[in-house]
């Protein structure tokens, strides 16, 4: 099975585990699927933080049920709370 | 053309005077301008400062989506939308919001429809700093409302693109198999 590279900038509380993760999923892996991977990899209070945050590119949130065939660079976007 | 909607995000501290200076306008007889500040208390704690972290390409893509939904609802507004990004003592400014328009009234419903759709939809993060030097990231609104919205849109978009070009999506009516 192909693996394909993802790289997750953090923002906001996941600031505390640096400034980005990188980790292997399969191709065809889903947003949703992603998020369970990463959840499990940061192992902390804040991997059911994952669960209410969304994945986004640079150009706009992207739904639980997209699909990566490719490697890609994403953001996590937890709640937010901004003025 | 005069720009109507300036959105940003600095690393600067935020002038008051750039935002009346961008939204002031010989037609326009009212200014509303909403000033975010730094306070120093937040469910009975004393805070000391607040950094803001922000996702600055993406904030500001809403920043302007949600300045043109003003727009589409005040017609002829003009705005200016700032955010800091950076840590803040007590009383710094966070964001500036000044909206000028020809009448009070719609210059204080958009002001206030801006503020409200930033606190719910902009990647924006607040870490609160106190006295013993501990820190807190502030917990807020989830945006996988946003993306479920968005996906139904989509959706619902796609249903109407696909009723109007009245294709089978198989090709058995003769149409290529488009959807």
């Amino acid at each position: 099975m192909t693996e394909i590279a993802i790289h997750i900038k953090l923002f906001g509380a996941f600031r505390k585990f640096g400034d980005a993760l990188d980790f292997s999923v399969p191709a065809g892996s889903t947003v949703a699927a992603i998020k369970k991977v990463m959840s499990e990899f940061i192992k902390s209070k804040e991997s059911t933080l994952v669960f209410d945050s969304v994945l986004a590119n640079d150009n706009a949130v992207l739904p639980d049920n997209y699909i990566f065939e490719a490697d890609a660079k994403l953001c996590i976007l937890p709640p937010v709370c901004g003025g | 053309m005069i720009q109507s909607i300036h959105t940003s995000v600095s690393s600067n501290f935020l002038n008051i005077q750039d935002a009346y200076d961008f939204v002031s306008d010989p037609a326009h007889g009212a200014v509303d301008v909403f000033i975010g500040a730094v306070r120093n208390h937040h469910e009975g704690k004393p805070v000391t400062g607040i950094t803001y972290d922000i996702h600055d390409e993406l904030a500001v893509k809403e920043f302007q989506e949600i300045c043109l939904e003003a727009q589409n609802i005040w017609e002829g507004i003009k705005i200016y939308l700032s955010h800091y990004k950076g840590q803040l003592n007590i009383g710094g400014i966070s964001v500036i919001i000044a909206v000028s328009a020809a009448h009070r009234a719609e210059a204080f419903e958009a002001c206030r429809y801006i503020i409200e759709e930033l606190k719910k939809r902009a990647p924006v993060w607040k870490q609160e700093h106190y006295e013993l030097g501990n820190s807190e990231w502030l917990p807020g609104h989830s945006l996988m409302v946003n993306a479920a919205q968005l996906e139904a849109r989509l959706l619902q978009e796609d249903k109407k693109t696909q009723k109007s070009s009245g294709g089978c999506g198989n090709g058995t009516c003769g149409c290529g198999g488009r959807k």
